[in-house]
């Protein structure tokens, strides 16, 4: 991973895109009294460098997603890997990361019915060779919540790299 | 709170294109979906007003200088838990926070700059709050798949 050395100017232009990415480089290069041109060029190094994305976020029962469950998975340790990826690879996962704790395995989703979420967890997850045990715990009211800062990965990078 | 708004087929598909290009312009979502441009501003503006849509920049933890992402369960005892979750909500370190069912009480994630500000977090700052009887991390150490597209989105402030 790549140690972000970010300055001011990078700061004012994640913030203000943080806001509405719509926005133009020249509203944007007027506002921060600088060139379209810096504007055009700082953007594209901080998406190549990982640092930003572009994206739309929707509320809770746009689509049929309105619950979050936290699902922890023993796993092999030999292959952790292959599992963890074959569990990411999952449509319906939205996050999922290797970790070390009482799980190797923690994965995110949204899910709108119960019956959908047993279907992901004990049909899906759980038929995952390597797979050993899946513990589900679901998100009943959110206290707390940032969707404006993330892990950009590797696969958003790839989906990013248009234009 | 009556919610009655809704969307078609159109709308998602627009959604769908600003998800992986949150960027492009309304002319190319129309072209891509065979729409006119005024359609897709339309579209894009009626979702927005209503607090249903956002298109916005994600930047990366490291992008704010955080490197250690880890995972805490929290068991309480003899507080509510949706207070000490409240209270814990209010460190900066403390990026999400969720009351959650089954064997712990909230769910939270945490993160640092590195792990030497891991003592400070757990010892003096978490160990202050009443009510905390256990704390169970989990560290990330690889992340694969980070895709939280759906969230509460605020209303959007006049600024």
């Amino acid at each position: 991973m790549i140690a972000a050395q970010l300055d001011d100017l990078d700061r004012q232009l994640i913030e203000v895109l943080a806001r509405d990415a719509r926005v133009s480089n020249r509203k944007i290069a007027g506002d921060l009294g600088v060139t379209e041109g810096t504007v055009r060029g700082r953007i594209k190094r901080l998406q190549q460098d990982g640092l930003i994305a572009f994206t739309a976020i929707t509320s809770f029962g746009l689509s049929n997603t309105s619950k979050m469950a936290f699902i922890g998975i023993q796993a092999n340790v030999e292959n952790v890997r292959d599992v963890a990826a074959r569990i990411a690879d999952i449509p319906q996962i939205n996050a999922l990361m290797i970790t070390m704790g009482r799980f190797n395995i923690l994965a995110f989703c949204l899910f709108d019915t119960l019956e959908a979420l047993i279907e992901l967890t004990s049909d899906q997850i759980l038929a995952i060779p390597g797979v050993h045990h899946v513990e589900t715990s679901i998100a009943v009211k959110t206290m707390k919540y940032n969707a404006r800062v993330v892990r950009i990965t590797e696969r958003d990078k790839s989906i990013d790299d248009g234009d | 709170m009556s919610d009655d708004f809704s969307v078609d087929d159109v709308d998602l598909a627009i959604v769908e294109q600003l998800r992986s290009n949150g960027r492009a312009t309304n002319q190319q979502i129309a072209n891509n979906l065979g729409l006119t441009a005024a359609t897709v501003s339309t579209r894009i503006r009626r979702m927005e007003d209503a607090d249903k849509l956002r298109v916005v920049a994600v930047s990366d933890f490291s992008a704010h200088g955080y490197n250690v992402l880890m995972e805490l369960a929290i068991e309480v005892d003899g507080r509510p838990a949706s207070e000490v979750a409240a209270e814990l909500a209010e460190f900066p370190e403390v990026f999400a926070a969720h009351l959650v069912t089954g064997r712990y009480d909230i769910d939270m994630l945490v993160v640092l700059r590195d792990f030497s500000d891991l003592p400070t977090l757990l010892l003096d700052k978490f160990s202050k709050v009443r009510g905390i009887r256990s704390m169970m991390p989990a560290i990330a150490v690889d992340v694969l798949k980070y895709k939280f597209d759906v969230a509460p989105l605020e209303a959007r402030s006049p600024q």
